[in-house]
């Protein structure tokens, strides 16, 4: 019995847990064929450092992960930069002139069906006469579609684009400079923060653009930004969205830019030494606060100015007894409870005034203030 | 002894029953159970992804022939400008990063060929003309065609959300500035751009991209002017 009881257990185990998943994620598109341990930014864009006249072998995997098959162009294409200085692939029908130009695909076509992928091997053979610094270009995967006849209107195609960075070595600058940031208010109440960052040298740099908010008084309300590559030559620009801060009031927004300016250093590769840091000038700018911070701060402010009127009212007495209460020498008999209905005043302030303690015990002669007579 | 180990093995089995009697109802039920077995073989696929941007419904379904409403035309005498929107609820501009471009990416649109024109059996006008706000060809500025019209693209005014993932955010995923096409000098406008410290796996959601074509003058009527765009997606 014991027997078939394990037998059943291990047989509903197989059959519960056999079971194959397969989990899709994405359109299609490509990535690089053989990424390099020493630089895991191989494994989304093709990086080399080639000498003149070099070349080298390289493959990019075409990946169809849609329900459909699809038919896919493969091309390269030199950079071209985009609006913000965003990295971009020029179009198919721009003739290459650059990086575009020294990469020879093996293929130029892929038909692959749903959940596949293939292997297409390209050479990059570096022109004996290129110019010292990073060049870049594009593989190219886009969907062969044919136009549909009569269609009016915009016609619209997609593709991917892997970025291929060449750099020839020589003497590399790497250097930015801050170009402006400004502040503007929009119709919702939000605020766009667009700060500008040039690349002076001949390489591009990977620069963590931050914009830190902060309140009048210095706390840090919200940092925007992150790293963006900056290509060589261009001037990058964005557009952080900030919220309609909660609270309103005055604040003030600053860009700051951190960088490796060391020629050691060069796409996805630290030179591990000190990072330079762009710091441009704060811009101040003013927020009506929200209806709810509205009306929590009108309530404080309430609250604060009538606080602030008990407070003048009891430094007013204060002053008052200081000035008019007259010295009273105890009599037999007396304690400061028949004292203070005989001065019509509280047995507490009489205390609170001449700094009695508990039990408040009083003995005959003893001298204290009390309120004058009328 | 003999009578404690029949004891001790009788409840064995009840337990052993038990556990097969929960194994069978969390199966049938759906749950997920891990079990230590020589004989059970665990398989999970997950094929290699690709960064990608499309145009799909609300559901996520792509859109195969998306559109780019503008508002309709009447021909006039003077310089017009139409404007129009790119991602609509229906039709949203969707990007998928399942952990292939970690250290960032950029959405951008540009013509198939910057010398495209609005391409019509009669008279054709331009999407990226600089000369007279561009609404005439200038002769003067890098265009190569000789007409007018210039079409502008806001991305700014869009609204970005996160699209299936849960655990996902729009924070570094910035949209793009406004700008107008200009021949040899604004050739692609960036859409949106995704910092390195953006989600590594994610996917987000743009709608209502403004667009906005300037129509020269005494432009014929025709109902057949097209132009090809293309929407890229690039890891860099």
């Amino acid at each position: 019995m014991r027997i078939l009881v394990i037998g059943l257990t291990i047989l509903t185990s197989a059959v519960f847990a056999s079971s194959v998943f397969a989990i899709e994620y994405g359109g299609f598109g490509g990535r690089p064929a053989y990424p390099r341990a020493d630089n895991p930014r191989t494994e989304s864009i093709f990086v080399h450092t080639l000498e003149l006249g070099n070349v080298q072998e390289e493959g990019v995997l075409t990946v169809n992960n849609s329900a459909e098959r699809k038919t896919m162009l493969v091309y390269a294409v030199d950079s071209t930069p985009s609006t913000g200085g965003a990295f971009a692939c020029a179009q198919k029908s721009e003739v290459p002139s650059d990086v575009g130009a020294w990469i020879t695909l093996e293929k130029g076509e892929v038909t692959l069906e749903p959940g596949t992928n293939e292997l297409v091997p390209f050479t990059i053979t570096v022109p004996k006469n290129a110019s010292v610094g990073e060049h870049n270009g594009c593989i190219v995967m886009q969907e062969k579609k044919e136009k549909a006849d009569g269609k009016s209107g915009v016609s619209l195609s997609f593709r991917t684009g892997l970025r291929v960075a060449i750099t020839i070595p020589g003497e590399l600058e790497r250097k930015l400079e801050l170009v402006g940031f400004t502040v503007t208010k929009k119709d919702d109440g939000s605020f766009l923060l667009h700060p500008l960052v040039k690349n002076l040298g001949n390489v591009s740099i990977d620069a963590d653009a931050q914009v830190i908010t902060r309140y009048f008084f210095g706390l840090t309300h919200i940092t925007h930004g992150g790293q963006y590559p900056i290509l060589r030559g261009d001037t990058s620009d964005w557009n952080f969205e900030l919220k309609k801060p909660f609270w309103g009031g005055w604040y003030r927004s600053n860009f700051v830019v951190e960088y490796d300016e060391n020629p050691e250093a060069g796409v996805g590769v630290k030179s591990g030494k000190t990072l330079t840091q762009l710091e441009g000038l704060s811009v101040w700018f003013w927020s009506f606060p929200t209806s709810a911070a509205l009306a929590i701060e009108v309530v404080v402010l309430l609250l604060i100015a009538f606080g602030g009127f008990l407070f003048w009212l009891s430094q007013k007495r204060k002053r008052w007894i200081k000035e008019n209460w007259v010295s009273y020498e105890i009599k037999a008999g007396e304690d400061i409870k028949s004292l203070a209905e005989r001065f019509d005043v509280s047995w507490k302030l009489i205390a609170r005034t001449n700094k009695l303690q508990p039990p408040y015990a009083l003995k005959p002669g003893e001298k204290i203030k009390v309120p004058p007579t009328k | 002894m003999h009578k404690l180990m029949r004891k001790l093995l009788g409840k064995l089995n009840i337990i052993l029953t038990l556990t097969l009697a929960v194994v069978m109802a969390g199966g049938l039920g759906g749950a997920t159970y891990v079990l230590a077995s020589s004989t059970s073989n665990f398989t999970q696929t997950i094929n290699a992804g690709a960064l990608a941007v499309d145009i799909v419904t609300s559901a996520y379904v792509t859109v195969e022939s998306p559109t780019m409403a503008m508002s309709a035309a009447t021909l006039s005498f003077a310089c017009q400008t139409k404007t129009g929107t790119f991602g609509a609820a229906e039709e949203m501009i969707y990007v998928t990063n399942p952990d292939v471009a970690d250290n960032g990416w950029t959405v951008s649109m540009a013509a198939a060929a910057t010398t495209a024109v609005w391409d019509s059996a009669g008279t054709d006008f331009d999407f990226n003309e600089a000369g007279s706000s561009g609404c005439v060809d200038d002769g003067v500025t890098t265009d190569a065609d000789a007409f007018g019209g210039q079409m502008t693209v806001d991305p700014s005014a869009g609204t970005l959300a996160v699209g299936n993932c849960a655990s996902c955010v729009t924070t570094n995923v910035t949209k793009g500035s406004s700008a107008p096409f200009v021949e040899g000098t604004t050739d692609t406008i960036t859409i949106l751009t995704g910092a390195a410290a953006s989600d590594d796996i994610g996917d987000w959601k743009l709608t209502g991209v403004s667009i906005s074509q300037k129509i020269p003058a005494e432009q014929p009527v025709a109902s057949d002017y097209d132009i090809n765009m293309v929407l890229s997606i690039t890891a860099s």
